[in-house]
């Protein structure tokens, strides 16, 4: 089947005073109905950028560069870089969904959350205002709010930081939509409340068969929601595979890096393997492999050229001059 | 090492509620820590874990002498320092100290890091004239891999990896005998997180350092800690060596935290058994009855809504405060 969302050479900058920030370049990826993709990185690799640009959320002095947002969820192919303003309006909420980190930036304070889940369903269902507190109502049971048709009068600032998450939730799922973003939608949670955010959204994902791109920093988070992940760094990707293959058999010298360079709750090991130096500033980066300055493989080449994103095993993308091979691997994984 | 270094018993720190303008009425406590009791001792990792709000800021603070106790004895090294007034306190201040989860918050943004470090040095008298003090300055900007020539610069200046690593070295400037580290690393990327978890292990080893180590991220705990003592609205539930707490885990809550921490590891993600707990925290202003848990327990008995549960004792280095341990005879 074809895919419901595909980026293709996507570039977003930012045109600073101190000089052009390449936040995001040249990103590809393709999403499925009912499928989960997940973006890694860490600050500042560009996670965010990607999916605002999807969503044409990039302001001054931000500038999607070039690319193309193929959307098929509408019987037809569109480039969502340059469908007309209200057309993009009809598709933001309907369509496509997103949920940040912080639930207070998508509610009002000063409306309750039933007249925000109801402005949402109105403006895109054609149903009268019974109907919508009706489909109000049941999203608030969806997402396990209790006594929903109480709720549906309360203000957020009445609402614990999960429960307004879960209202979010309910608003970004109430008109059903074919593709859900959610950037770091539980980063600012205690890990009980992450527990239960991170359950419910694994649940209505499968019932309602959304694609969704789900955006973290936490590697055990993304373990357990994502079938296939990004990781980014420096505002490149630098694989792409499914969730497997990024855990079990990584071949980027950052992805190989980084999973030994977290602490496991499950094991007791004695040592964590630190990687040197500090992730890169993005303002004037020049064409070469972002994470050369770090990097114990690195080749003369390494600072000189960009290596192409490259599939190198079936499904699985990795963009390296001097990738991790098989032999290397099980050396390196005896620390228990 | 057999006499603690750090000895807590039944430490109080309550927060009245006032209400009125003029005449302020005291109308109730924020009991944030409530009767806590613990031993560390030297070169040991002590973690305190919890949700947001449970009282593990306000215990370190509280054993720091930056809040007075409401009630209980902190020993530190042998002396019950929880009377004690600043002139008694000085030499404590030394001996402890601590770096914060922001690093941006804690460092001066008009000071040079040169005048960072060398001001606690000249001010507890650890060397006497400018020049010793810059020196020592640079002594510890190499220890902590920062370069002589980042002295005369300002925080702006540095990563969030490198100003902690410039609070590390304020911290070991006095040459303490306890860090209390509160997040110390959660405001870093992981890969920066590793450089400075490694730092912390090198010098407790080389300087014999004791550590409070607070963290929402039980992994990290698991790696750096010996002893964890998992509080719930400000009373410790579990305490223990961290390998048997955290393989044997008793109270549900401990479990459910546990089980909500997520794994590196998608097939384990995948097949892992969850305890999701219902429900929020509960405000520290209006405790539930009987123990604090029960409204979020998937065990609860009638007993449990009566009366708060004493700690038992369930092996030489395993304490916890739920009856399930009386019925199940663990
Ligand atoms: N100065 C204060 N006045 C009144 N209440 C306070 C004060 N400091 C802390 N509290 C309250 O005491 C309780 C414990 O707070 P504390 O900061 O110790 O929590 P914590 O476990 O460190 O949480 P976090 O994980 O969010 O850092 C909270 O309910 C908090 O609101
Ligand atoms: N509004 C903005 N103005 C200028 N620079 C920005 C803006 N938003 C993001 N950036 C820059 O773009 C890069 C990628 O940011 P972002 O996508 O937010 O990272 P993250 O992966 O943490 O979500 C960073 O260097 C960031 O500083
Ligand atoms: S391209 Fe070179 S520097 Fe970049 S990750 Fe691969 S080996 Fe390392
Ligand atoms: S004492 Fe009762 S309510 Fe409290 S944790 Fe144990 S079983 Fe649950
Ligand atoms: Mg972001
Ligand atoms: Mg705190």
């Amino acid at each position: 089947m074809e895919p419901i969302l595909s980026v293709r050479n996507l570039s977003t900058w930012f045109y600073m005073e101190e000089g052009v920030v390449k936040a995001v370049n040249d990103v590809n990826f393709d999403l499925h109905e009912n499928e989960v993709v997940g973006i890694v990185g860490e600050t500042g690799s560009g996670k965010s950028v990607t999916v605002r640009s999807i969503m044409r959320l990039i302001h001054k002095p931000g500038k999607i560069v070039s690319g193309k947002i193929i959307y098929r969820g509408r019987g037809k192919e569109e480039d969502i870089l340059s469908l007309p303003d209200d057309e993009m309006t009809k598709i933001r909420g309907k369509e496509i969904s997103m949920v940040f980190q912080d639930p207070l930036t998508s509610l009002n304070p000063l409306y309750t959350i039933g007249d925000q889940l109801m402005e949402t369903i109105i403006q895109h269902q054609n149903v009268d205002r019974k109907t919508a507190w009706e489909i109000g109502v049941e999203m608030l049971k969806k997402v396990q709010i209790p006594e929903a048709e109480k709720r549906m009068m309360a203000y957020p600032f009445e609402f614990s930081g999960g429960m307004r998450q879960r209202a979010v939730i309910a608003i970004a799922l109430s008109c059903n939509p074919k593709v859900l973003i959610a950037d770091e939608p539980t980063t600012a949670l205690d890990v009980t409340i992450q527990a239960q955010i991170l359950d419910l959204m694994r649940d209505l994902q499968k019932e309602f068969k959304t694609g969704m791109l789900f955006i973290t920093h936490d590697l055990g988070v993304i373990a357990s929601m994502a079938d296939r992940i990004i990781v980014m760094y420096g505002g490149r990707q630098m694989e792409v595979a499914s969730a497997e293959d990024i855990f079990y058999n990584p071949l980027h010298p950052y992805t190989h890096m980084l999973l030994r360079a977290i602490p496991r709750l499950d094991k007791k090991q004695d040592k964590l393997e630190a990687i040197p130096g500090q992730p890169p500033r993005m303002i004037e980066v020049p064409d070469v492999c972002p994470f050369a300055p770090r990097c114990p493989r690195r080749l003369d080449k390494c600072s000189k050229e960009l290596p192409e994103l490259a599939e190198m095993e079936p499904g699985h993308y990795v963009r390296c001059f001097n990738p991790v091979v098989e032999s290397e691997k099980s050396e390196a994984i005896t620390n228990e | 090492m057999n006499e603690p270094i750090i000895k807590v018993q039944n430490l109080k720190k309550y927060f009245p509620i006032t209400k009125g303008f003029m005449i302020k009425k005291h109308v109730g406590d924020v009991k944030a820590v409530d009767d806590i009791s613990f031993e560390v001792y030297r070169k040991e990792t002590f973690a305190l874990v919890g949700e947001s709000g449970c009282g593990k800021t306000t215990a370190a603070r509280t054993m720091l002498r930056l809040i007075d106790p409401t009630e209980g004895k902190i020993e530190i090294l042998g002396q019950d320092i929880s009377n004690y007034n600043r002139t008694q306190l000085l030499p404590f201040r030394r001996k402890m100290q601590i770096v914060f989860q922001n690093p941006i918050g804690s460092l001066n943004p008009r000071m040079t890091i040169g005048q960072i470090l060398t001001e606690p040095l000249l001010f507890h008298k650890i060397v006497e004239t400018k020049q010793e003090a810059y020196d020592k300055a640079i002594e510890l900007l190499r220890m902590v891999g920062l370069k002589p020539y980042h002295m005369d610069r300002y925080p702006h200046q540095f990563s969030g990896g490198q100003k902690q690593r410039i609070a590390i070295a304020r911290a070991l400037s006095v040459d303490p005998e306890i860090l209390f580290l509160d997040e110390p690393t959660s405001a870093l990327d992981v890969s920066v997180q590793a450089q400075i978890i490694n730092l912390f292990l090198k010098f407790q080893e080389e300087l014999n350092l004791t550590y409070i180590f607070i963290s929402h991220d039980l992994s990290l705990v698991r790696f750096i800690s010996n002893k964890v003592a998992v509080m719930y609205l400000g009373r410790i539930v579990e305490i223990g060596d961290v390998d048997e707490v955290f393989e044997n885990p008793v109270h549900p809550y401990t479990k459910a935290l546990l089980s909500a921490s997520p794994i590196p590891d998608p097939k384990i993600e995948k097949q892992r058994k969850r305890i999701i707990l219902t429900g929020g925290v509960p405000s520290p202003i209006a405790r539930p009855s009987g123990c604090f848990f029960h409204p979020r327990c998937p065990f609860k008995t009638e007993k449990c809504e009566k009366e708060y549960p004493k700690m038992y004792k369930i092996s030489e280095n395993h304490q916890v405060s739920c009856y399930l341990v009386e019925k199940e005879g663990v």
